[in-house]
C-alpha cells in the first residue's frame, strides 16, 4: 500500500515491527528486504509519491516535485548548492545512474582508520550482488554513449588520461536524456520502480507526505516515531504516530542527523551531524563549433579517473564527469545576468559540460534549524581541496579543447573566464576556486552519522546501529565514515541491504 | 491602494514574512519590517498586473518589482527575444510560490522589498529600483551581485535563479538558445 495521505483527515496511529524513515537508496532496500522476510513495515517518506506519468520533462514542474527546497537547498553561506531528492524513491529518481561499488582502498581505509574490521569486499559481496541484480546494473553499450560523452572521451584519450565507460541501472532506455527530471519511461531502475514496489507487494505500508519530527526512546530503545502529514504547501494536516520495535533512519545525510538531533538521541560521541562531506563539484563548459542536442542521450556514461589514485592516497583526488543540462539548470550555472549571461547562454545547444567531482577531506556540519526540514548546513573547503578543484578545472579545459571545443568557459563570478585553444590555462589556478566566487554543487552529502568501531568516534557501528540506542539503525549515505570518492548509489544500497539482513539475523533479540 | 489578500493571511503564518537567517538580516529586523511596510505603498503597473487575484502569491507591488528584476536579469539584447511581460514567466513563478513550502517562499516578499529599497539603503541613492532607468537597475543589481555581504549576494542569486526559472522554462524562449523542448507532449495547458 502506498498512501499519499492527501485525502486523509485527522491523526494516524500505527504499529509495526519496523518503521523506516525515508524511501531512497537506503530506506527502500531495508523496507523491501524486511517486508519480504515477513516483518510488518511502515515507511514514512516526507516527499510525495510521483510516478512516470508525473515526470513531464519540464524543469519548472519537476524541480519543485523532486528536489529538497525545489533544488535551492544551500549551505548557510550560500556557497554550495545541495541537490537532494524529496519524493518516494529519494535521490535515485533524479540521479544519473552511475553504478560503482565502494572502491577497495576506501574499504581498507575504513577498516584501518575507522576500526570497521568487518567491512571487507568479501563480506559486502552478497549485498553488492543482490543490489546490482535488483537494480539491473549493466555496462553502458557503445551505442548509448552520446555526443557529450564522446567529446570527453576523445579529449581524455588524446591526452592519455585514464577513463572508461561505466555501468548503469537502466533497462530499455530510450535515451531521451531527461534522467535528472525523473524517467518518464520507467527505464531508470530507481528505487521507485524496483525496491519500493517490492516492499509494497510484500505488504509494507508506505506513506508519502509524512515528515518526521522526532524519534522517541523508551527504556533505552527507540519505540515511537512522530511525524506530521504535510500538504503540497508544507502545511501540517495531521499527525502520525508509529509504534515500532525497530526504527531505521534513512532520510539522507542532512535530514537523518537533523532528526536525531531533534530527538536528542545518538549524540554522545559528539560526531552526530559532524564530518559532513559533499563531493563538491565545479564545472567547465566547452563550446563546440556545431549546434547539436547535448541534452539528448544518456547524460553520463564516460568517467575520467586519471586524477584519483586511491591505492596511493585514499584521502584525496578527483574525477571528471561529463554533464549536460536543460535551460533552467544550465542558466543557473552560468555566471552574471542580463546580456553578459545571454552571451554564454546562447551557446546552450553546443555546450559540453565537464564536472570536477572532489573526493573531499573538507568537512562541514549539519545542525537543526529553526524550521522543521530546513537544517543549517555548514561547510568550507580546505586550501588543499580548493587547489584540487582548481587543478581539476585546468584538466577539464585541457580535455575539452582536446575533444574539439573552440572555447572553454569557467563560470567564475562575477564574470566568466573564457579561454581559447592555446591560452595559458594557469589563469584558472591563479584565479582559483573560492566559495562564493563560483557555483559549487553537491549531489552526494554524506558521513554525518558516521560508522566507526569506536563509540567515542562514531554514531553507528559497522551494521548501522546507533551506539547510544540499540534497535535504532541508520541506513543511508550518512553512515559513510569518510567521503566515498565514487558515485554512492550502489554502496548506499548495499550497506542498507547488509543492515537489513543484520536486523533479520538478530530479530529474536530486537523484535522481542 | 487597497491590498489584495496575501498568502500570509491564508493561515499558518504570523501575517509577516518569516525572517530566517538565510533571508536577510543585514539591516536588522526593525528596518526590514519598515521596508516591507513601505513596499505596500508602491503603485502597481496596470500593464503587468491586471489579473492579480486573491489566489496570487505575490501582491501587485511585489509582482511589479519581480517583473522589473526579471526583465533586467534575462535581458538578451536580441530583438526577437520575447519580452518578459509577453510571456507567462511571472505567472509561472507566482504559481510555483503559491504551492511552495512556506519555509522557502515565505522569505521572498522580504527579499523583494529589500531589492526595491536597496539603492536607497545600501547605495545611498535617492531612488528605488522600480523607478530607475535600465542602466541604473543593472548597476543596482551588480551591486547586489558583487556585495561583500554574503546575505546580499545570496539574495541576488535567489532572485537571479528565479528569473531564469521563470523565463527559460517558457517554450517561447527556447528558440533563443536552440532548445527543442521535451519529447513528451504537454499534458496540461
Amino acid at each position: 500500500m502506498i498512501d499519499t495521505l492527501q485525502d486523509h483527515a485527522g491523526d494516524l496511529t500505527l504499529r509495526a515491527d519496523v518503521c523506516v524513515i525515508g524511501s531512497g537508496a537506503g530506506g527502500a532496500v531495508v523496507a523491501a528486504e524486511l517486508a519480504e522476510a515477513g516483518r510488518s513495515v511502515v515507511v514514512l517518506e516526507q516527499g510525495h509519491y510521483w510516478t512516470a506519468v508525473d515526470f513531464t520533462q519540464r524543469e519548472e514542474e519537476m524541480l519543485p516535485r523532486l528536489f529538497e527546497e525545489s533544488g535551492m537547498r544551500q549551505t548557510v553561506d550560500g556557497a554550495f548548492t545541495i541537490l537532494q531528492g524529496r519524493n518516494v524513491g529519494g535521490s535515485t529518481v533524479h540521479n544519473l545512474c552511475y553504478c560503482f561499488r565502494a572502491p577497495d582502498p576506501i574499504l581498507r581505509m575504513w577498516r584501518e582508520e575507522h576500526g570497521l574490521d568487518e567491512l571487507t569486499a568479501e563480506a559486502l559481496e552478497p549485498s553488492f550482488a543482490r543490489v546490482e541484480k535488483n537494480l539491473h546494473v549493466v555496462p553502458i553499450r557503445e551505442d548509448e554513449v552520446n555526443r557529450v560523452n564522446q567529446v570527453v572521451r576523445a579529449g581524455a584519450q588524446k591526452l592519455g588520461y585514464s577513463g572508461f565507460v561505466t555501468k548503469h541501472n537502466r533497462k530499455g532506455c530510450v535515451q531521451a536524456g531527461y534522467c535528472i527530471l525523473g524517467c518518464s519511461y520507467d527505464a531508470k531502475q530507481s528505487m521507485l520502480v524496483t525496491y519500493v514496489p517490492r516492499a509494497d507487494r510484500a505488504g509494507a505500508r508506505i506513506y508519502a507526505n509524512a515528515r518526521v519530527d522526532r524519534i522517541e526512546a523508551e527504556g533505552g530503545r527507540a519505540r515511537r516515531v512522530l511525524a506530521r502529514i504535510v500538504g503540497p504547501d508544507g502545511e501540517a494536516r495531521g499527525h502520525i504516530e508509529v509504534k515500532a520495535k525497530v526504527v531505521v533512519l534513512s532520510a539522507g545525510a542532512v535530514a537523518s542527523p537533523d532528526i536525531l538531533l531533534r530527538s536528542g538521541l545518538a549524540g554522545s560521541s559528539g560526531q552526530l551531524g559532524a564530518n559532513l562531506h559533499l563531493h563538491p563539484s565545479v564545472m567547465a563548459a566547452g563550446i563546440m563549433d556545431d549546434a547539436f542536442e547535448p541534452y539528448r542521450g544518456i547524460p553520463q556514461s564516460y568517467y575520467v579517473d586519471e586524477f584519483i589514485d586511491l591505492e596511493r592516497d585514499p584521502h584525496s583526488g578527483y574525477v571528471l564527469m561529463p554533464i549536460s543540462g536543460f535551460p533552467v539548470l544550465t542558466s543557473s550555472l552560468l555566471p552574471g545576468f542580463g546580456r553578459d549571461h545571454y552571451e554564454l547562454m546562447r551557446h546552450f545547444d553546443r555546450m559540453v559540460g565537464l564536472l570536477v567531482l572532489l573526493h573531499d577531506e573538507s568537512a562541514g556540519r549539519v545542525e537543526s534549524g529553526d524550521v522543521l526540514a530546513k537544517p543549517r548546513i555548514e561547510y568550507g573547503l580546505t586550501e588543499k581541496d580548493r587547489r584540487q578543484l582548481a587543478e581539476g578545472l585546468v584538466h577539464c579545459a585541457e580535455v575539452l579543447f582536446a575533444g574539439g571545443a573552440r572555447k572553454v568557459m569557467i563560470p567564475t563570478l562575477p564574470e566568466a573566464t573564457i579561454l581559447a585553444p592555446g591560452d595559458d590555462l594557469s589563469v584558472i589556478t591563479r584565479r582559483g576556486v573560492r566559495e562564493g566566487h563560483m557555483p559549487i554543487a553537491s549531489t552526494h552529502p554524506q558521513s554525518t552519522c558516521r560508522m566507526n568501531g569506536d563509540p567515542s568516534r562514531g554514531v553507528v557501528n559497522a551494521y548501522g546501529e546507533c551506539f547510544d540506542v540499540p534497535g535504532l539503525f541508520v541506513a543511508d549515505m550518512s553512515v559513510f565514515p569518510t567521503s566515498l570518492g565514487a558515485p554512492p548509489q550502489i554502496t548506499t544500497a548495499a550497506l542498507a541491504d547488509r543492515t537489513a539482513h543484520h536486523i533479520l539475523g538478530r530479530w529474536k533479540e530486537l523484535g522481542g | 491602494m487597497s491590498e489584495l489578500p496575501r498568502r500570509h493571511e491564508r493561515g499558518g503564518g504570523s501575517g509577516l514574512p518569516q525572517i530566517g537567517r538565510r533571508a536577510f538580516l543585514g539591516g536588522g529586523l526593525a528596518a526590514s519590517l519598515s521596508w516591507c511596510a513601505g513596499l505596500r505603498a508602491l503603485p502597481a503597473s496596470a500593464e503587468t498586473l491586471a489579473a492579480a487575484s486573491p489566489e496570487r502569491f505575490f501582491s501587485r507591488s511585489e509582482t511589479e518589482i519581480l517583473t522589473q528584476i526579471v526583465e533586467r536579469m534575462v535581458d538578451t539584447g536580441v530583438p526577437e527575444a520575447p519580452p518578459v511581460r509577453k510571456t507567462r514567466a511571472i505567472e509561472t513563478l507566482d504559481q510555483l510560490m503559491r504551492h511552495a513550502d512556506p519555509a522557502i517562499s515565505g522569505q521572498l516578499p522580504l527579499v523583494l522589498a529589500l531589492f526595491e529599497w536597496g539603492p536607497f539603503v545600501f547605495d545611498l541613492t535617492f531612488s528605488r529600483f522600480t523607478r530607475m532607468t535600465d542602466a541604473e537597475k543593472d548597476a543596482s543589481i551588480r551591486a547586489w551581485m558583487t556585495s561583500s555581504l554574503t546575505l546580499r549576494r545570496m539574495a541576488f542569486t535567489a532572485l537571479r535563479n528565479l528569473a531564469f526559472l521563470g523565463y527559460y522554462s517558457r517554450d517561447e524562449t527556447w528558440p533563443l538558445i536552440g532548445y527543442r523542448g521535451p519529447l513528451l507532449a504537454r499534458r496540461t495547458p
